[in-house]
């Protein structure tokens, strides 16, 4: 009989279970999860704030009762992985328990990242990740204490945090050490664009600001400080400055790590019957052909099939998937598809501005990175073409996308610098 | 019974019947601001080499078989339907935060302003599984959109599945693949 472990049980975990099980009824599965909940999609604990969905939403494949019974898993709560031995396929607990299995998923996601400074613990200091972090905003926010919030990191969690605290009406400021808001993925250019219409909606921006510590202020607000001497007073402090992959345990595993778990196109590890799949990992990333970690819903739940059918026995791969970052917020959306670092002064760039859109493109020899504002609708078809572009050079532009594109209003002018790629 | 929504080109002439019937179908309320699951397209598009192609097309979701907005949609509201195979959904608790239409390389998800929520075709699934066809194809006189049971598509020897694009898409990612080995 098949043993397979799934260590972590988000996205990746779950729909590896799911896989593993409709490949091999047979197979004894176990899942260890750090959380009691069902999985669920970080990025939802903000809806949750401001009253999108209810808090049972959140957890769209059930409960662990429930998805324990369905897929007929053994699900151990509360139970982190603490260690991992890559030779003999063993796990184990903090408790001392330890386990052998013939195939091991490494599925632990990622966490916010805040760093140690002085004040971090400080009461209304608070970070956004889990569905307990937006539980504890929620609160915070309903008690009607706070009067003003104060957002470090101008991440794609940072401004659905700036968005709950606009939501409930609460003046806030948004600081980030980047000259920019999402540096990693926007251009000054767009930035620009982002930053007059956030201070249009009255949130006040600072930036190239690097946070120092935290300090209670007499009259019971907080203030953090600066690097630069900068203070921002506040009554609640979001530090949302990014995420990390949660592989620390993987220490002496042998497990090949960089930032993430490395895997192949199987999502297998370096080391034989180890897998890795979701916010954890780094797989294929098509516009370099390296490995990188995204971290999407999407991908996490691909990846995770495709780990799953191949621990039962199956031969599956991911297809991999360029860098995208969609923001949707305060009735937004920006999005960024592709690598903005890779972008050289000397390339060729494409801007186009009207009522609706806002877009800016570059490309070397071929498409490097495209930024959209406003232009949700069409996102999927514009990700599409510029993935196909790195797919295959010969492939044509198809005549629906053209039509959608040009029907949607995007001008010739975009469709031709996009499809200059294809025949 | 699974289905399969066929499209012929040479038989379009963008006259929006489909559409009418699509609006219609769907209580969709274009005043207020929503809009129709489905699209026609009479454009013309230019050729670098020279010369004028005039494109008739009607598009709406394709009903891919291994649909990208399922994975995609982190609330869980789409979903298959398991009689005809369509990609239905339920959008109580939609966000509105369009990772659906990200997914969709057809622009098929539209997003419904008045309650911020998304919304797309979903076949018709209801009159189909009552033995109807969908309204757009019961609507187009010219017999350019048609939605068959998947048996008969596949001994008819057709190519026109509006599916077909996916499994397009899907060789070339196979043959990236390939050369990133």
């Amino acid at each position: 009989m098949n043993k397979i472990a799934i260590i972590g049980f988000g996205a990746a975990g779950y729909c590896a279970a799911a896989a593993a099980r409709k490949c091999d009824p047979d197979a004894l599965i176990d899942v260890y999860t750090d959380d009691g909940r069902g999985p669920y999609n970080p990025m939802l604990a903000t809806y949750y704030v401001k009253g999108a969905i209810d808090y049972e939403a959140m957890f769209p494949f059930g409960s662990l009762d429930e998805i324990e019974e369905r897929l007929n898993l053994c699900i151990y709560r509360n139970s982190a992985v603490t260690g991992l031995d890559g030779e003999t396929k063993t796990i184990f607990l903090s408790d001392g328990t330890k386990a052998a299995y013939d195939n091991i998923l490494i599925s632990t996601g990622a966490a916010a990242f805040v760093p140690p400074i002085q004040g971090g613990d400080l009461p209304g200091v608070f970070k956004m990740r889990t569905a307990e972090d937006g539980v504890y905003l929620k609160k915070l926010l309903d008690s009607g204490k706070i009067r003003s919030g104060l957002v470090v990191g101008a991440s794609w969690v940072g401004i659905k945090v700036v968005e709950d605290l606009v939501e409930h009406g609460i003046p806030c400021t948004l600081v980030d050490g980047a000259d920019w808001a999402f540096s990693i993925a926007a251009f000054r250019q767009t930035a620009q664009r982002i930053h007059r219409d956030l201070e249009q909606k009255g949130i006040k921006l600072a930036f190239g600001q690097m946070l120092s510590h935290i300090e209670q202020e007499k009259d019971g607000r907080i203030t953090a400080v600066m690097k630069n001497g900068c203070r921002f007073t506040a009554d609640a402090i979001a530090i949302c400055i990014g995420v990390r992959p949660n592989a620390a345990f993987l220490k002496d595993s042998g497990v090949a790590v960089n930032r993430g778990v490395l895997v192949d196109e199987r999502m297998s590890t370096n080391l034989p019957g180890i897998y890795a799949a979701g916010d954890c990992c780094e797989a294929f990333e098509i516009q370099s052909g390296e490995r990188k970690n995204i971290g999407l819903w999407f991908n996490a739940r691909k990846q995770g099939e495709v780990a799953g059918a191949n621990m039962a026995g199956r031969r599956k791969a991911f297809g991999g998937n360029a860098l995208l970052n969609l923001a949707h917020y305060l009735d937004y959306d920006f999005i960024s598809i592709g690598d903005v670092a890779s972008c050289r002064d000397e390339d060729q760039v494409y801007e186009y501005e009207d009522d609706r859109y806002y877009i800016r493109a570059v490309r070397g020899e071929k498409l490097k990175c495209l930024n959209m504002i406003g232009t949700g609708e069409s996102n999927g078809v514009v990700k599409s073409l510029f993935i196909k572009c790195f797919e295959n050079n010969q492939a044509e532009m198809d005549m629906t996308s053209i039509c959608h594109l040009k029907g949607s209003g995007f001008p010739d002018s975009f469709i031709d610098f996009i499809g200059r790629d294809q025949h | 019974m699974k289905h399969v929504f066929t499209f012929d080109p040479d038989r379009c002439c963008a006259c929006s019947s489909c559409m009418i019937a699509c609006t219609d179908q769907n209580d969709i309320d274009l005043k207020a601001g929503e809009k129709c699951f489905r699209k026609t397209y009479d454009t013309e598009v230019a050729f670098k080499e020279g010369g004028i192609y005039c494109a008739y097309l009607s598009t709406a979701c394709m009903h891919c078989e291994d649909a990208p907005c399922i994975a995609a949609c982190p609330v869980g509201c789409i979903s298959k339907d398991s009689d005809t195979g369509f990609t239905i959904y339920d959008n109580t608790n939609c966000i509105g935060c369009k990772s659906c239409a990200m997914a969709c390389p057809f622009g098929a998800p539209r997003y419904n302003g008045a309650d911020g929520k998304m919304v797309k075709c979903d076949g018709c699934y209801i009159r189909v599984k009552h033995g109807m066809k969908p309204a757009c194809v019961r609507a187009c006189s010219f017999g350019a959109l048609d939605c068959i049971m998947e048996e008969e598509y596949r001994n008819s020897g057709s190519d026109k599945a509006c599916n077909v694009l996916i499994d397009q898409a899907n060789l070339r990612k196979k043959e990236a693949l390939r050369r990133w080995r």
